[in-house]
């Protein structure tokens, strides 16, 4: 007895191939994603910026290039990260505090923000005081 | 037997195919890795010169730094050439220490204040087959600063980590001079070069290929279509609704121009993947290639199918040109597409070089360095060429850039325009060439559906044999030119100029380098006009009498190219 299936065998073919290249055309998109998806290694995330004895009491040092800045409060280490809390500039000095040369925001010498249009104050980053008395910065974990 | 088993059974051989091809890649991995020897001098003798601190060198390269530290921190186990813990390297101590080699401690009061020293296991860091987990710099710099020194891992600075991944890169003859390795720029200075692919690439791409011979099965067992009725598209300029059955005949085409257009598209496809990733400046240009093919995930198979798409384009179109000389095909109406087609294979040798140049290794410099050279003997015009190319009076920054533009632009678009001027004169021409209809002795014709079945047939089995030999045969790299004057490496020309560099060796370069090549190449591409051409009735079948001529000068030329072509490969 012959059995007859409800689909052709043209249609059978037809659609398996279809289906074959598009389950090949989606192992070649996840493919493409993951070639697209690597980064390069992170910039450094830790700087080393000398002796304690660099850095007087009541001193501010400014190291434009990670950009943060280092303040020596009477031995108590403090620093802000110089990027602007609205767009990501770099802040420059000024009598103030900081201020930003794209959209104008300023703050003080505590991050504070004294005019917008930036809204939250600088960030506060970890600084340590090795054993040696080296000073080390990190520029990834600092927090708000 | 119904056919719908032999896709099962078919399915079944593609999953066998693809274990053993998997095997098959593991193994030949082992046995590379077993091959890898390395010889050191042997000099059992206790020798002080051989413990010596490096001289310091100012200003410090960092490899400099890294062979001080090596020297305090490493050398003891590792060996001063950085062959491990050898019989040789135990006998160059004074007897004192040897003693304590032999008793395996390192300190007078060991374990207690010291730590035992491992008596094997110990990995040599230098020469052929060592290092061979590590890809990468960056790999073998991170394996440095979490397990070295082993019995205080972790405990080096990421400066001194860099540095002595500097001085084992100098070791290996693989340091490149005036780069400072980093966090952010060392990224992928190839160590030694991992012999298979990222694994975790190999299963998704065999899936890939497994589905995509299933698909061609299906394409080659789909039963004959009528063509689909509808308003006709723009591709229906390529697919007229049916075409006389000889012009699709294989052993008649060969499919070679065909292939040439799917291979094409492959590395429009894969060339604008790669720019992703490729930088194109002297001192990264090598690294970010490196970059691609070790870390960025399938990286390595994309760079592979550029590779070898640009290298069997160049022999799918000679096969191609043979093909439509020895047919006669490129007879009126046809003459002037030849003149293009030629043009074509031009701009293919030309971008083939310019992709050559762009890996900026020590592979390209001796090719680079003479091919520029060589315009400069062009009489009048020579040095204001070589300053066209080169973009200065040696090769550098403005040479890669130059090439860069050329290779990605330029000559890509003037390839584009004279592809799409080629195909559309075959059509306008009435397709591939055959005798008018009253000569034909048959007629038998095909339909458009069946013409893209064969096709996509054609292009699903090239893509398979395409993806595998991308997936085991790596395309070479090398390490990055550090300066022009100093010769490394490979002096060898590419493959596909392999006979300019042998006709180079038999007179003056201008005569045999430049004159010569442009020769031949006009004179392919003037064949039509100065040769007498096949009848149209001849047309379609091989061999015609109509232009022997250009048969036996094409034939003659093609095969001294390819004589000069394998003296060229027999090293010397």
């Amino acid at each position: 007895m012959k059995k007859t299936s409800r689909i052709s065998r043209r249609d059978f073919i037809k659609f398996s191939t279809n289906a074959l290249f598009g389950l090949g055309g989606f192992f070649g998109l996840g493919g493409l994603l993951r070639y697209f998806n690597y980064y390069p290694p992170e910039a450094p995330l830790e700087f080393d910026l000398g002796h304690i004895t660099n850095f007087p009491v009541g001193s501010r040092t400014v190291y434009s290039e990670i950009p943060a800045v280092i303040h020596n409060r009477d031995g108590e280490f403090v620093a802000y990260s110089l990027v602007c809390t609205h767009l990501g500039c770099t802040l420059t000095e000024s009598s103030s505090g900081f201020d930003c040369p794209c959209h104008g925001s300023q703050f003080d010498e505590n991050g504070n923000v004294l005019a917008g249009p930036a809204q939250t104050p600088l960030k506060i980053q970890r600084v340590e005081i090795l054993e040696d008395g080296m000073l080390k910065l990190y520029t990834k974990d600092g927090r708000k | 037997m119904r056919r719908e088993y032999i896709l099962i059974n078919i399915a079944i051989l593609v999953l066998g195919f693809m274990f053993i091809s998997s095997v098959s890649v593991g193994t030949s991995t082992a046995l590379q890795q077993a091959t890898a020897t390395t010889t050191f001098p042997i000099t059992p003798t206790f020798d002080p010169a051989r413990l010596a601190q490096p001289p310091t060198v100012y200003p410090p390269a960092q490899s400099d730094t890294g062979a001080q530290i090596y020297w305090g921190m490493c050398m003891s186990c590792h060996g001063d050439q950085g062959q491990g813990l050898t019989e040789d390297w135990l006998n160059s101590f004074p007897p004192e220490e040897k003693n304590c080699w032999d008793s395996g401690c390192h300190a007078s009061d060991a374990p207690a204040s010291s730590f035992e020293i491992p008596q094997t296991g110990i990995p040599s860091l230098a020469g052929a087959g060592t290092l061979s987990r590590f890809s990468n710099s960056f790999e073998l710099y991170r394996f440095i600063i979490e397990n070295m020194p082993f019995f205080r891992s972790g405990s080096l600075t990421s400066r001194e980590a860099w540095s002595l991944t500097a001085f084992i890169l100098r070791m290996n003859d693989r340091e490149v001079e005036g780069f400072l390795l980093g966090d952010t720029s060392g990224a992928a200075i190839p160590v030694h070069h991992k012999v298979s692919p990222p694994e975790s690439q190999i299963p998704g791409t065999l899936i890939l290929v497994g589905f995509l011979i299933l698909a061609a099965i299906g394409v080659s067992i789909q039963s004959k279509q009528a063509v689909p009725s509808g308003k006709p598209n723009f591709f229906h300029h390529l697919h007229p609704p049916s075409i006389p059955a000889i012009q699709s005949r294989f052993r008649y085409t060969l499919g070679a121009g065909g292939a040439a257009v799917f291979l094409s598209f492959i590395l429009l496809i894969t060339g604008l993947l790669e720019m992703y990733y490729y930088v194109p400046t002297p001192d990264q240009a090598a690294i970010s290639v490196e970059t691609i093919v070790t870390l960025v995930p399938f990286g390595n198979l994309i760079r592979n199918l550029h590779y070898w798409s640009a290298q069997f384009l160049v022999i799918v179109m000679s096969i191609h040109l043979l093909r439509v000389t020895l047919t006669g095909a490129y007879a009126a109406p046809r003459r002037f597409n030849h003149v293009l087609g030629v043009g074509l294979l031009a701009f293919i040798l030309l971008l083939n070089f310019t992709g050559y140049v762009l890996r900026w290794d020590e592979g390209i410099h001796w090719a680079l360095v003479v091919g520029a050279n060589m315009l400069k003997t062009v009489p009048w015009i020579g040095e204001g060429l070589y300053r066209f190319v080169i973009g200065g009076n040696e090769p550098g920054a403005p040479t890669l850039i130059r090439f860069y533009a050329w290779h990605i632009f330029g000559l890509t678009l003037g390839m584009i325009i004279l592809a799409t001027w080629h195909a559309f004169r075959v059509r306008r021409d009435g397709g591939i060439a055959i005798p008018p209809p009253a000569e034909r002795r048959e007629n038998e014709r095909i339909t458009r559906f069946d013409l893209l079945r064969r096709e996509v047939l054609a292009m699903t089995v090239s893509a398979v044999i395409l993806i595998l030999f991308s997936l085991l045969v790596p395309a070479p790299i090398a390490q990055p030119i550090s300066t022009f004057n100093v010769m490394k490496g490979d002096s060898q020309a590419p493959w596909f100029f392999l006979w300019i560099q042998e006709l180079l060796k038999f007179g003056d370069p201008f005569i045999m380098g430049i004159l010569i090549p442009i020769l031949v190449v006009v004179m392919l591409g003037a064949m039509p006009y100065i040769l007498p051409n096949a009848k149209s009735k001849e047309l379609g079948n091989w061999f015609p009498r109509g232009n022997r001529i250009a048969q036996v000068l094409s034939v003659l030329i093609m095969l001294t190219i390819l004589v000069l072509t394998v003296l060229g490969a027999i090293p010397n």
